[in-house]
């Protein structure tokens, strides 16, 4: 119990046992301490985060080219985005088809590389530190290696394609409108596979080992023991490989960025390339910011459907 | 208004065009010698050097070329020394990363002429340093100096209040040539000094050509039959670097040169399309991107266009795979940077698009890295930032960072020693127009009209990708 001095004998010289305080109030008293303690760091948070937010969405309703004073337009950019922008259309695809390639790819690779590795022999270790070396890369160095990869006329891939005879696949890995953004997603399941491999290896390592030797002993197969065993026991560990791999899937700038800004014509761009474009590039900051809303609208959107489909199933 | 300010512009190149061939040959007795004040001579544009003896071969009032003296700058008082520093410390923002090194060695001599004084490189690429430089300098007291691009970087740093005017200063008006210097002006306001004379022509491979036995091509038919050749020969003929758009659009340069009679009519058209005023559905238009189909079905690009990035396509005119580079004279830095030997092997090119030898306009020049003071920096820093551009722009600096990066400056009693700068004063003969790509200040209308023509370059039908383009165009106004 926390002692009050209220100072209500003051002058008496000696220090006199404490009046007995309603514990209301010094259940008020506490709950002002506990206040003053959490307000630095909800300043921090009201100043870095909830600030720009919401300035985000003031200048949503502003035509504002980043420098001069915004012009308030009310819902113009948000009904212009809605109904007469091809290229936030074309750009949202893009995102959809993006995302839905690394999801489905590096959940199944992590998976399946977790799963050969799991057991901590020499090998395995080794192994599992190759595959997981990408992820301590820079992203702009990963996606500047991957150019030279990629590059159709000197490139590393189509040298190899064409060396072997493979001419008809030596294709424009950066300059088709149709394979470019698989190419780019393809990158991006390399890099970040290692690190959801370990998050797997950390998961099913949990599985109960008795589960399989139980399976067994009931004569069950491989597959049914993947199917039946480690598939179930690994939900939960999916679940967060899931909602971690589409975050990260919308925050592809940095390899997007590098690799293509965008191109050609706009096929793979996705929401933060376009938004940094029409900010940074076009000096459009007003209707960057109402694509910014829409951006964390979708995010929402997602994450509501998957948790609410991880909950109901699982 | 655009049309008389464009035709300001263009009788301030004309005369830039002459200075700068001055600066592009060291002053020699030997040089100098046999080119006689008044006589004839042959080459438009052609000089003897640089400093106030310097002959220019320019028009008489007959319309003959004889050798002239040009004044070069503002007034005929000589370059004032570099203003000297306060203590402090500034930031210098800027794009150009392939100077670093020497902008470093000329950075330590200021500091060493003003100790305390300290200036920091911050350096991005140029696309992310036309994006971001101007809201990272707004109101940062000690970015003192920002380098601006001519067209919308600049302009908006000027209306967004942010350029000091330096209209005043002794620097601006005595150690520069004076008819380079509009691409920093704003309503008779300096408010920048642009460093760089660029020309923005194809670069090309002497050694190849000569080896070859190829003649430089002067009409668009001309471009088409060396295309052939060179594809027959297994060369890329051009380096075109489709995946970087920033570089891929410096032939929209030459290209524009071929839609009108006059600068102003060039004027006049792009900045209808830039405004919304016209569509690129117009004939004119239709007519220039035919022109990227005929180069396309000519075999002039690489394989895979769209997807030839700025290093890869740099690579293929290093390497000699392509015997042409069709950026600019700023690309021979890093050029020679990737493989020495190509030092003294680069020669410069216009590109006519017509097939008219006598075209009105058959090259391209630019100047750029505008040289800015932030208006919105700390005092001190200012004054920092003014004192370094003045030291920038006194003759032996200039010189030493012209010939340090192969980059032709707008400064007054420099003389070029790199071979390269002199190789490329060949595109003086040319009729120069300044660069028109820049009339485009609507960056994102400029990047949607660019992407139609990488588009078509791609192997899109002119029609469709113009119809597409069009649409999206619209979109934005």
């Amino acid at each position: 119990m926390t002692n009050i001095d209220t100072g209500a004998r003051k002058g008496t010289g000696t220090r006199s046992p404490k009046p007995v305080q309603s514990s209301t109030k010094l259940k008020r008293i506490h709950d002002r301490r506990f206040a003053l303690m959490i307000l630095p760091a909800l300043l921090i948070y009201a100043l870095f985060y909830l600030y720009p937010t919401l300035s985000n969405l003031r200048y949503a309703f502003t035509e504002w080219d980043g420098l001069l004073e915004p012009r308030f337009i009310g819902f113009e950019n948000f009904t212009r985005t809605a109904t007469n922008d091809d290229i936030f259309r074309k750009v949202l695809g893009n995102n959809i088809e993006f995302s839905f390639l690394v999801i489905i790819f590096q959940t199944a690779f992590s998976l399946i590389f977790a799963i050969f590795l799991l057991k901590n022999t020499r090998t395995s270790i080794a192994l599992r530190t190759l595959y997981f070396f990408p992820t301590i890369l820079s992203s702009v160095s990963v996606a500047l290696v991957w150019m030279f990869i990629y590059e159709p006329n000197l490139g590393a891939l189509n040298t190899l394609l064409r060396g072997v005879g493979l001419d008809s696949l030596a294709l424009s890995w950066l300059g088709s409108e149709t394979i470019t953004l698989r190419a780019i997603a393809f990158t991006q399941v390399w890099f970040h596979t290692g690190q959801m491999m370990v998050v797997y290896i950390a998961g099913l390592q949990q599985i109960p080992q008795e589960l399989y030797e139980a399976a067994e002993v009931d004569g069950a197969s491989r597959w049914q023991q993947f199917k039946s065993v480690t598939w179930p026991m690994a939900l939960p560990t999916t679940a967060v490989v899931l909602a971690y791999t589409t975050i990260q899937s919308f925050r592809a700038f940095d390899l997007i960025y590098t690799m293509t800004g965008g191109g050609p014509n706009n096929s793979t761009n996705i929401l933060v390339t376009l938004i940094y474009q029409s900010a940074f590039g076009e000096y459009r900051f007003g209707y960057a910011a109402n694509l910014s809303v829409y951006l964390v609208v979708f995010i929402l959107l997602l994450t509501w459907v998957q948790r609410r489909i991880l909950r109901t199933k699982y | 208004m655009k049309a008389t300010k464009n035709a300001k512009a263009f009788k301030l190149f004309i005369a830039a065009a002459f200075a700068l061939t001055a600066t592009l040959v060291p002053l020699t007795a030997s040089q100098a010698a046999g080119e006689v004040r008044n006589q004839a001579c042959k080459n438009e544009g052609e000089t003897t050097g640089t400093f106030s003896t310097s002959l220019v071969c320019a028009k008489n009032a007959q319309g003959r070329l004889v050798w002239q003296r040009v004044k070069l700058g503002f007034t005929k008082l000589p370059p004032v020394p570099a203003l000297s520093a306060p203590d402090g410390e500034i930031d210098f923002y800027h794009w150009r990363a392939e100077d670093r090194t020497v902008f470093a060695s000329i950075i330590a001599k200021f500091e060493a002429a003003n100790p305390g004084t300290k200036v920091n490189q911050v350096i991005s690429t140029s696309a992310d340093h036309e994006a971001t430089s101007l809201q990272k300098i707004r109101g940062n007291q000690k970015a003192g100096l920002i380098v601006t691009l001519r067209g919308a970087h600049f302009n908006n740093a000027v209306a967004g209040n942010l350029l000091e005017d330096l209209s005043n200063q002794q620097f601006a008006k005595r150690n520069v040539i004076a008819s380079m210097m509009g691409a920093g002006r704003v309503k008779g306001v300096q408010y920048g000094i642009p460093y760089h004379s660029l020309f923005n022509n194809p670069i090309y491979n002497i050694d190849i050509f000569k080896k070859e036995g190829w003649k430089l091509p002067k009409t668009f038919d001309e471009w088409l039959g060396y295309c052939r050749a060179a594809k027959a020969k297994n060369y890329v003929p051009m380096a075109w670097m489709g995946g970087f758009r920033p570089q891929a659009g410096q032939i929209f340069n030459s290209a524009l040169m071929s839609i009108g009679t006059s600068e102003d009519d060039i004027a006049a058209k792009a900045t209808a399309i830039d405004t919304g005023k016209a569509e690129i559905t117009e004939a004119w238009f239709k007519t220039m991107a035919g022109k990227y189909a005929q180069l396309r079905d000519a075999g002039c690009f690489p394989d895979n266009p769209k997807g030839v990035t700025e290093a890869a396509g740099n690579a293929l005119f290093a390497t000699g795979r392509a015997p042409i580079l069709p950026t600019g004279t700023f690309s021979m830095g890093g050029i020679k940077t990737l493989n020495p030997a190509m030092k003294n092997n680069m020669g410069i090119t216009g590109f006519n698009w017509t097939n008219d030898r006598n075209a009105k306009f058959t090259g391209i020049t630019n100047n750029t890295f505008i040289l800015g003071v932030n208006k919105t920096a700390g005092a001190t820093e200012r004054r920092i930032a003014r004192a370094f551009i003045s030291f920038l722009l006194t003759g032996p600096i200039a010189q030493e960072y012209a010939n340090g990066t192969t980059q032709h400056v707008t400064v007054l009693d420099v003389a070029y020693t790199d071979d390269d700068l002199r190789n490329t004063s060949s595109i003086m003969s040319e009729r120069l127009l300044l660069a028109p790509r820049f009339l485009f200040l609507n960056l994102t209308v400029r990047n949607l009209v660019e992407d139609v023509l990488i588009d078509i370059v791609g192997g899109n039908t002119v029609d469709k990708a113009i119809e597409d383009g069009a649409k999206l165009i619209k979109q934005r106004f």
